[in-house]
């Protein structure tokens, strides 16, 4: 039993590491720099302008913490899919699906690293905000946000690891990819509050992940405690968990499809 | 040149046009670029401008129409000439007698053509889906200013993809660079509200050029001096694109051909 336990967890830390070192093996500062750093901040500094132009400038911290939470699904959403994905764009997949290896452990450790860059990518965010936005953190509980990033980025890879299947079954994975987020920007909350959404849309945003990090992390800086936003927390967290065993039960159908068919490796 | 080779070269743009549309026109990538992109961001424009200005309406489809043109320039036509070389078909193209420069044209005024779609898609939108009256106020001004801003993305484009192609690392900020067009150019909302100092990098852009005419015919707010000012802006970029493209073309040319690089990465 012990012995099972210490093999997944190795297969759990080994596969992670591997899977985000093989994703970004091109990766050099220049690049991370680019993609992880400059774009967030462009896009943050257009959904905010934007919101500013529509509302009023007193709005600003209001866009600037939805969009800097929303980074969370660039991680969650691209660098999760495309560790799943990878295996099949590489040609592992069907050493992958050959090995004994524990599933879960193999499928569930493609988001691990993801989730701490994505907090990085996050707090970068806010300290984009915080410079050249005038973000006020004065009233911030700092754990207690550390915690709803920590949650908002779990509930992103489980979104991740779901559309990572589906980049098993398709070949239009960035299509998936980019309508996942964009979809969020509408649905989250970042930049539309949910309150003013249709009801058959507001079900939809409650059903993704972010909508509830970033309201309680709205709460938060805005001086909530710990205790009040706590249950947008539980919920994110459940939201991701839900995604999570979506996304699981997806990759063993799929081995078992591929497995049955002989279509490990059809494109 | 002769007039017969022209017609030739003329030749070669038309069907690297026609064969560019056929193949972007199923490519998923790039209908979400020219479609989906605009419409998502449309929906957002939408649904934070014209509650508190319902007249807005027409700012925000030209506006996200413009995102998708710029888009589709920046990973399209940006990647038309790596694109041959991912595909181990650039050497037949620079082999052949027809300059490059008219092959990247044709591509561009495809993609640029294409995602034209994109402001047709948000109008349907707007119009449709939200009830809202969309005019355009001074149609005549509004198609040359469309006209221009074909031209000028299309040139635009011609400087893109040699600069891609000379320098990868230029390409790892592709993703980078979308956004802060969109932000500089004013598509969905007046470069007065940035700092001072990003003003002189919206004007060394021809697509703050075209979305001032495009906003300003719509809207009706068109004077005969703004117009020329954007529509001579325009032309300008545009034809200076064009001629420096020529220039980073014979540079990619004569470099390649001395280092035998032309199909490496």
């Amino acid at each position: 039993m012990l012995r099972t336990l210490r093999i997944n967890a190795r297969l759990f830390l080994e596969g992670a590491l591997l899977s985000y070192v093989a994703l970004f093996r091109w990766l050099r500062p220049m690049t991370y720099l680019a993609s992880k750093i400059m774009m967030p901040l462009a896009s943050i500094l257009f959904f905010t302008y934007l919101g500013t132009y529509a509302t009023s400038a007193g709005n600003a911290s209001f866009y600037v913490i939805g969009n800097a939470i929303q980074i969370a699904s660039v991680s969650g959403i691209y660098g999760v899919t495309m560790s799943i994905g990878g295996d099949r764009w590489e040609g592992t997949l069907v050493y992958l699906f050959g090995t004994p290896a524990n599933r879960l452990a193999m499928f569930v450790g493609r988001a691990f690293f993801h989730v701490l860059d994505g907090i990085l990518g996050v707090l970068i965010g806010l300290g984009w905000g915080v410079f050249l936005l005038g973000l006020d953190l004065s009233q911030t509980d700092f754990p207690a946000l550390l915690i709803t990033i920590l949650a908002t980025t779990f509930s992103t890879s489980g979104l991740g690891l779901l559309l990572g299947c589906v980049s098993l079954v398709s070949l239009d994975t960035m299509f998936v990819n980019n309508l996942a987020y964009f979809a969020l920007l509408i649905f989250s909350g970042a930049n539309i509050p949910v309150t003013t959404l249709p009801g058959w849309m507001a079900a939809i945003s409650w059903a993704m992940p972010l909508t509830r990090g970033i309201a309680a992390s709205r709460g938060l800086i805005a001086g909530e405690s710990l205790a009040t936003v706590a249950p947008l927390i539980v919920g994110e967290v459940a939201v991701g968990a839900v995604y999570i065993l979506l996304g699981y039960v997806l990759f063993r159908w799929f081995e078992f499809q591929a497995r049955r068919r002989g279509t490990l490796e059809a494109f | 040149m002769t007039l017969s080779a022209f017609r030739q070269d003329l030749r070669v743009l038309f069907l690297t046009f026609e064969i560019t549309l056929k193949m972007i026109a199923v490519d998923s990538f790039v209908l979400f670029g020219i479609l989906i992109q605009p419409l998502i961001i449309a929906v957002l424009a939408i649904w934070m401008l014209t509650p508190k200005d319902p007249t807005q309406a027409i700012f925000v489809v030209i506006g996200s129409g413009m995102t998708g043109l710029w888009s589709t320039l920046l990973f399209i036509g940006g990647n038309s000439i790596t694109r041959e070389r991912w595909t181990g078909t650039l050497e037949s193209l620079v082999a052949q007698p027809t300059p490059l420069s008219y092959v990247i044209f044709g591509k561009n005024l495809a993609s640029v053509l294409q995602s034209l779609l994109s402001m047709l898609a948000s109008y349907a939108l707007a119009a449709l889906l939200f009830d809202l009256e969309l005019r355009i106020v001074q149609p005549l001004p509004f198609a040359v200013s469309i006209v221009l801003t074909v031209f000028s993305f299309v040139c635009f484009g011609l400087i893109l993809a040699p600069v891609f192609l000379l320098n990868p690392a230029v390409q790892q900020w592709q993703n980078a660079m979308e956004f802060p067009v969109y932000i500089l150019a004013g598509f969905l909302f007046p470069i007065a509200l940035l700092p001072g100092w990003t003003t002189p990098f919206s004007y060394l852009l021809a697509p703050y050029w075209a979305a001032r005419a495009l906003h300003a015919t719509a809207n009706g707010s068109a004077t005969p001096q703004e117009l020329a000012l954007s529509w001579g802006m325009m032309a300008l970029f545009g034809t200076l694109y064009l001629v420096f493209s020529r220039y980073l073309l014979r540079v990619i040319l004569r470099k390649a051909r001395a280092d035998a690089t032309l199909g490496l990465e």
